[in-house]
């Protein structure tokens, strides 16, 4: 048996497990900078060209978004540091993963199901896209400081939210847009330089 | 006089490269070779060593696999060896609180 103290035996035990913390917490922070660049500079060009243009179809642009982001976390789950599944990890891909779907799959129906309904007389139907889709971040965004136990994180997500939310209640138009903008920097920007941070520490 | 109650500590965890291998494979579902030999800054030789012995008591499970055409080793927490690292704190624990009383 090694002649180790208590104390070592703890100190072992404590540094491994901060230092396994960073790796992970490393690599949870790329994918959420890389979306909430994508996610500011998206709402900064469809704002100005449904502004310029006064065509809210440059809204498909979402799409060429979420194709760019899924291309750009293919190169960054390439290059990074290969770190093993943790429970943590794992909870995080999902909340994103089923925003991802939910987000996409409604954006989708609803600009389908819309004017396909209109077509069949069933016209006048309203949706405040903008409203759910900074709902839906700001949840995620709740959660996932939750799951991370980063309480700026959770209150900047939710706060933003909330504050987004009513804006797209009341401003209609382009400019809605911008809230999109806003929550990708509290709910994913924000975060995830805070778990780089953390993780350089 | 209250008797001093010492609770035995496990010689298999009483190490620092099993021990730090034991506190990673707690915190993840499975890691590979490459991952514990960086995190723990060991020798392939020693890591090796070392793996063998914990696998042989049960406490972790070992298995020869390829990611792509590589060969590649995981290595993943029993439930043994859970246990086995809870009651090696739990005995930490009750030596700290014996010294603080003291």
């Amino acid at each position: 048996m090694e002649n180790l103290s208590t104390e070592q035996s703890l100190r072992i035990i404590r540094e491994t497990l901060d230092k396994s913390r960073r790796s992970i917490a490393r690599n949870s922070g790329k994918p959420l900078v890389s979306w909430g660049l994508l996610l500011v500079a998206f709402s900064m060009i469809i704002w100005q060209l449904w502004a310029r243009t006064g065509s809210p179809a440059w809204n498909f642009l979402w799409f060429a978004m979420s194709a760019i982001g899924f291309i750009v976390q293919y190169f960054l789950l390439k290059d990074k540091e290969k770190v093993p599944d943790s429970e943590v990890g794992r909870m995080l891909g999902k909340i994103w993963m089923w925003y991802g779907i939910i987000a996409t799959v409604f954006f989708a129906s609803i600009w389908l199901c819309v004017p396909i309904a209109g077509h069949f007389g069933l016209g006048g139907i309203q949706v405040n896209l903008t409203l759910v889709m900074v709902l839906l971040l700001g949840l995620a965004g709740a959660i996932s400081g939750a799951v991370l136990k980063i309480p700026s994180m959770e209150i900047l997500s939710a706060v933003a939210a909330i504050l987004c939310s009513m804006v797209a209640i009341l401003v209609d138009g382009p400019a809605q847009i911008l809230t999109i903008g806003i929550i990708g920097v509290c709910a994913l920007l924000v975060p995830g330089i805070i778990l780089q941070r953390k993780a350089a520490e | 006089m209250e008797q001093k109650q010492f609770k035995p500590l496990d010689p298999l965890l009483h190490s620092e490269l099993r021990l730090a291998v034991m506190s990673l494979l707690l915190e993840v579902e499975e890691a590979d070779f490459v991952y514990l030999k960086k995190q723990t800054d060991a020798t392939a030789g020693n890591l090796s060593v070392q793996l063998d012995k914990l696998s042989g008591a049960g406490y972790i499970e070992v298995e020869k696999t390829f990611r792509g055409k590589k060969p590649c080793t995981l290595c993943r927490m029993t439930d043994k060896g859970h246990e086995a690292f809870l009651t090696y704190v739990d005995a930490l624990q009750s030596y700290i609180l014996q010294a603080n009383k003291q």
